[in-house]
C-alpha cells in the first residue's frame, strides 16, 4: 500500500499522504462499508474501487493527452464520485459540471478548458464541439467490468486533481486549478483536532459538486472512511420532501451554506431531540450570522458549530472557528475564525503594506492550499497571484481585521466598497446593521451611480419581518429611527428602502448582490 | 379581504412580474419561483393573510401555478 498512515500527535485521525490510496484503502480494508447513501440507494467502497479502476482503466487505453482535464455532468449521485476518482486515478483533472447550470455555462466551461473528454454520468442538454463525450450508457458498460488496476500514474503531488469554475456573474467564469497538494492540505486540516470530526461519519452532501462547499463533505468523508448522504435539489426543492428525507438520513455531519440551514429552521422539528446523532455543523460559503448560529445553538445544544472562510482559490476554506456560547457572547458579528497550521494569511492595506492587529485591510493568503492559478488563464492569475518577498500569495479581495487573539474578523469585499459624498463604506458592513433591524428580516444595501461613476444614493432592498404598519412609508420610518439610535453611523444608512418579498439569490444560494447593483442601475 | 388579490399582488411582488394573465403556468418551471422565492411565500401568506402553512407541509406540486396556490390558501383561509 501506497499509504502511509500516522498518528498526528492531537488528533485520533491519522495524516493521509495520497487522497485516492485514501479511499482505496477502505475498499481494501472493509469493502462492505458504505460510501454512498442516495435516497436509501448505498454503495459501498468496494464498488467505488471497482468502478473507479474500470474507468481510470478506460481512460488510459483513450490515450488522452496526459494530465488534460475531464469535463464532467452530473448530480448528487454516487456515479459522480466513482467517475470524479477514475479519473484522477488515471493522472487527469476533473472538472465537476452540475445538472442545474444554464447550457451556456457548460459551454463557456468547454471553450475556456479545451477539455480532454467529457463525461455525461447525466445526459448532457448540448453538444461540446470536438470534445468526445462518454454518454451514460458506455459510462454504465464501463462500470460493470471488473479489472485488475494498479494506480502507477495517478494525480500526485502539484498536479491539478480538480477544476472548479467560480460563479463569474460578470465576465468568463474562471477555473480555478486545484492540486493534489493543495487538497491533501484542505482534508488533512478538516480531519486534525480543529474540527474533532466524528470517526467515519454520516455526512451530508447537499451542495453541488461544482461548488467546491462539497469538498468540506466529501473530501475529509471520504478519505476517514465515513458515508455521504446525498440531499439532491429534487428533494430541497420541495419542502414536504425535505423534511420527510431529513429524518431518516441519519445524519452526524453537517455541510451547508448558512442560507440552507436557514429554511431547515423554519421547521420546529428540526432539533436535537429529531436528530439525536448530529453532532457537527460546518458552514461556509457566506456570512454566518449570528441570528442563524444562536437559533441552532438553541435547538441543538451539544452540537458543536463551525463557522469557516476561505476562497476557492485556497481550497474551501483556511479559517475556523466553533461557535461556542461564549463566542455568541462576545461577537455580535462572528468572526471567521484563526487560520488553520500550515497557512499565512496577512491583512494589508491598499499599497500591500502589512498592517497590525486590529486595522482592516485586504487578506492575502498563502501555504500549501493555495492554488497555481487559473486554467488557461495567465492574465488573471497574475492579477490575483502576486509576488510579495518571493514568495506568492492570493490576494482575496475580501476585507478583514485581525484581533490580538489571532481571531480574524470579515468585513467584507474590496470590490463591494464603495464611496459616498467621501465616506468609505462597506456594504456588507450596511448589510450586517440593516439585518440586526428589527422589522427587517434580510436587508442589502447597494450603491446608485451618477452619470459620472459616483455613488449618489445608497438604496436598499429589504425583505421586511411580520409587522403592524399599514404602509410602507411608516416601516421605512420605523426602521431609519431604529438605525439612526443604533451603531451606525449616519452617513452609511440608506437613502431609499424598497421592499422585496425576497432578494435574487445566486445558484450557490447567496444573495446575489451583483445583480440587484445591475437592476437599480438600469 | 380578497384571498385571489392578495396571493396576485404577493406574486407579483415576489416573482417581480404580473401573473394574473399565466394563471395555469407552472412558477418554478418557468423560474419565476424558487426554494427561497417559496418560504417568502409562507411567510407572506402568515403575515397578511394568516393562513399558517407548515414547511413540512408544502408540497411543491401543490403549488407550483397561481390558480393552485389560491385554491391552496382559499382552502386554509
Amino acid at each position: 500500500m501506497r499509504v502511509a498512515r500516522r498518528k498526528q500527535s492531537l488528533g485520533g485521525q491519522s495524516m493521509i499522504r495520497d487522497m485516492i490510496t485514501a479511499m482505496d484503502h477502505w475498499a481494501l480494508q472493509d469493502p462492505e462499508r458504505l460510501a454512498y447513501d442516495d435516497l436509501g440507494h448505498t454503495n459501498t467502497y468496494g464498488e467505488l474501487k471497482q468502478r473507479s479502476d474500470a474507468l481510470a482503466a478506460h481512460l488510459d487505453n483513450m490515450a488522452l493527452p496526459a494530465h488534460a482535464p475531464i469535463m464532467v455532468y452530473g448530480g448528487q449521485t454516487f456515479d459522480m464520485m466513482a467517475t470524479f476518482l477514475g479519473i484522477v486515478k488515471s493522472g487527469h483533472a476533473y472538472v465537476p459540471i452540475d445538472t442545474h447550470s444554464p447550457v451556456e455555462r457548460i459551454t463557456t466551461i468547454n471553450d475556456i478548458a479545451h477539455p480532454a473528454a467529457a463525461i455525461a454520468v447525466s445526459a448532457l442538454p448540448t453538444t461540446l464541439g470536438d470534445t468526445p463525450i462518454i454518454d451514460g450508457s458506455t459510462l454504465n458498460t464501463i462500470f460493470d467490468q471488473h479489472v485488475d488496476y494498479q494506480v502507477t500514474h495517478g494525480v500526485s503531488g502539484d498536479e491539478t486533481y480538480y477544476i472548479i469554475f467560480t460563479s463569474g456573474t460578470t465576465g468568463k467564469p474562471k477555473g480555478v486549478q486545484i492540486s493534489h497538494t493543495n487538497l491533501l492540505s484542505y482534508v488533512n486540516w478538516m480531519l486534525s483536532d480543529d474540527f474533532k470530526l466524528p470517526q467515519a461519519p454520516r455526512t451530508l452532501s447537499q451542495a453541488p459538486y461544482s461548488f467546491d462547499l462539497s469538498v468540506m463533505d466529501w473530501g475529509p468523508t471520504l478519505a476517514a472512511g465515513g458515508t455521504l448522504v446525498a440531499l439532491p435539489k429534487q428533494v430541497t426543492d420541495n419542502f414536504k420532501a425535505l423534511f420527510e428525507t431529513l429524518p431518516t438520513m441519519n445524519l452526524n455531519v453537517w455541510v451547508s451554506t448558512p442560507s440552507f440551514v436557514d429554511i431547515c429552521l423554519m421547521e420546529p422539528t428540526f432539533d436535537a431531540s429529531h436528530y439525536p446523532n448530529l453532532s457537527r455543523f460546518l458552514f461556509c460559503g457566506e456570512e454566518l450570522t449570528h441570528a442563524t448560529a444562536s437559533n441552532l445553538h438553541q435547538r441543538f445544544p451539544k452540537a458543536r458549530i463551525f463557522n469557516t472562510y476561505g476562497p476557492t482559490e485556497t481550497t474551501v476554506a483556511v479559517t475556523q472557528v466553533e461557535i461556542t456560547e461564549q463566542i455568541l457572547a462576545d461577537y455580535p458579528r462572528l468572526p471567521i475564525g484563526y487560520t488553520k497550521d500550515d497557512t499565512r494569511i496577512t491583512v494589508v492595506d491598499d499599497q500591500l503594506h502589512p498592517l497590525p492587529a486590529g486595522t482592516e485591510g485586504e487578506l492575502l493568503i498563502s501555504g500549501p492550499s493555495m492554488s497555481k492559478g487559473y486554467l488557461n488563464n495567465p492574465e488573471k492569475t497574475a492579477k490575483a497571484f502576486i509576488k510579495m518577498a518571493g514568495k506568492t500569495v492570493y490576494r482575496s479581495g475580501d476585507l478583514g481585521v485581525q484581533l490580538d487573539n489571532g481571531l480574524i474578523m470579515y468585513r467584507g469585499r474590496t470590490d463591494f466598497q464603495i464611496k459616498l459624498h467621501g465616506y468609505r463604506i462597506e456594504l456588507e458592513e450596511v448589510n450586517h446593521y440593516l439585518s440586526q433591524e428589527d422589522h427587517i428580516q434580510v436587508g442589502v444595501a447597494v450603491p446608485r451611480y451618477d452619470r459620472n461613476h459616483k455613488v449618489s444614493q445608497l438604496i436598499a432592498w429589504i425583505v421586511p419581518a411580520t409587522h403592524e404598519f399599514t404602509n410602507e412609508l411608516d416601516l421605512t420610518k420605523a426602521i431609519k429611527e431604529n438605525l439612526q439610535g443604533g451603531d451606525m453611523m449616519a452617513y452609511m444608512i440608506p437613502q431609499r428602502f424598497v421592499y422585496k418579498e425576497s432578494l435574487p439569490m445566486t445558484p450557490n444560494g447567496k444573495v446575489d448582490i451583483k445583480s440587484i447593483i445591475a437592476e437599480v442601475n438600469q | 379581504m380578497d384571498i385571489k388579490q392578495t396571493v396576485l399582488d404577493i406574486l407579483n411582488d415576489l416573482t417581480g412580474s404580473d401573473v394574473s394573465g399565466a394563471m395555469d403556468d407552472n412558477l418554478f418551471d418557468s423560474g419565476l419561483m424558487d426554494s427561497m422565492g417559496s418560504v417568502q411565500l409562507l411567510l407572506q401568506l402568515q403575515s397578511q393573510l394568516g393562513v399558517n402553512v407548515p414547511v413540512s407541509e408544502f408540497e411543491r406540486s401543490e403549488w407550483d401555478t397561481p390558480n393552485k396556490i389560491i385554491a391552496k390558501v382559499e382552502s386554509l383561509a
